[in-house]
């Protein structure tokens, strides 16, 4: 009676085993398991940077040591290059004294001048300083004062518009990450 | 009868005034020193300067970029530059120009003055039949 027992619990053991195997019952081990079998080769590629890997994953392998870059939008990467577009506005001098030629040239000179500092805000930034007086508890005087200083080459002038005295000139710079860093 | 040194002398100069005339007359290289500044004020070009003098000492480097100008047979390049001062003066900003802006706002009333320099750059200037080649020299 005793070994039948014994013998039934055995079988019943088994076939508990065998469910575990490919039911829901032992899903957890596997799971740690394939965890376990992911982790390792991404730990091992770290320090290697993948052929298979586009541009912005190389990037973060280089400066994963810098705790302050972390995505790839945040700066300019590797080989990849960067197009700043701008409109720059300018306004002829004379009302009405000089001819229409005269008035373009004079116009798309100070519409270029205009392309090229807003480049500039866009490639450095700008500097900006404020004064206000207040006095008697109202405001005097609100001083503002802004300044940019850059050189800009191999800027393009993509398309001239001139209407109504007002001549509007779209510039447009690639830069690439060599160039950046130069 | 002169002697054979004699000749020798008597025609080595005749060549180095021959070559000295075709290198003058056929094909004049020179270096020459530009500097173009322009300043635009709330808007509209208030000053523009183009200074070019001729280098009294050879300029150094390797020719960068190049623009061809009609010269009519001239080798006075203002007079060329005068005359094409549009391509001129686009060729010159694709070297590199420096953007200096400052602007105040005093009481929400705003000034602006924007200046762009080219920096005194040396350009190789050859003059060949009637065709200028200018290159900067970087």
């Amino acid at each position: 009676m005793k070994k039948t027992i014994v013998g039934l619990l055995l079988v019943l053991n088994i076939g508990a085993f065998a469910s575990c195997a490919d039911k829901n019952g032992c899903q957890d081990e596997t799971v740690v398991e394939q965890v376990y079998t992911q982790s390792v080769p991404v730990a091992q590629n770290q320090c290697h940077v993948n052929e298979t890997m586009n541009v912005c994953e190389q990037e973060e392998l280089f400066v994963q040591d810098c705790p302050i870059v972390k995505t790839c939008d945040n700066y300019l990467a590797r080989n990849s290059e960067v197009k700043v577009s701008v409109f720059g506005q300018g306004v002829a001098p004379c009302d009405g004294t000089c001819s229409p030629a005269q008035a373009y040239a004079l116009a798309k000179r100070a519409a270029i001048a205009d392309g090229y500092r807003l480049i500039a805000e866009k490639i450095k930034g700008v500097y900006v300083e404020g004064d206000d007086v207040v006095k008697n508890m109202m405001i005097k005087r609100s001083t503002v004062r802004t300044w940019v200083s850059a050189t800009i080459r191999n800027a393009n002038i993509v398309e001239t518009t001139f209407k109504d005295g007002l001549c509007e000139v779209e510039m447009e710079l690639t830069l690439s990450h060599a160039q950046f860093y130069r | 009868m002169r002697s054979r040194d004699g000749t020798y002398f008597i025609s080595c100069t005749v060549l180095s005034i021959i070559f000295f005339l075709l290198s003058t007359t056929f094909l004049q290289a020179s270096d020459y020193l530009i500097s173009y500044r322009y300043v635009v004020k709330d808007s509209i070009l208030y000053n523009e300067t183009l200074a070019i003098s001729k280098s009294m000492l050879g300029c150094f480097g390797q020719p960068n970029q190049l623009l061809i100008l009609e010269s009519d047979g001239s080798s006075n390049l203002k007079k060329i530059i005068s005359k094409n001062s549009i391509e001129f003066i686009d060729f010159i900003q694709t070297l590199g120009m420096q953007v200096e802006n400052r602007e105040i706002t005093i009481n929400a009333r705003n000034k602006s003055t924007t200046i762009l320099t080219l920096k005194t750059t040396c350009f190789k200037v050859d003059f060949n039949d009637k065709i200028a080649r200018i290159s900067s020299l970087k």
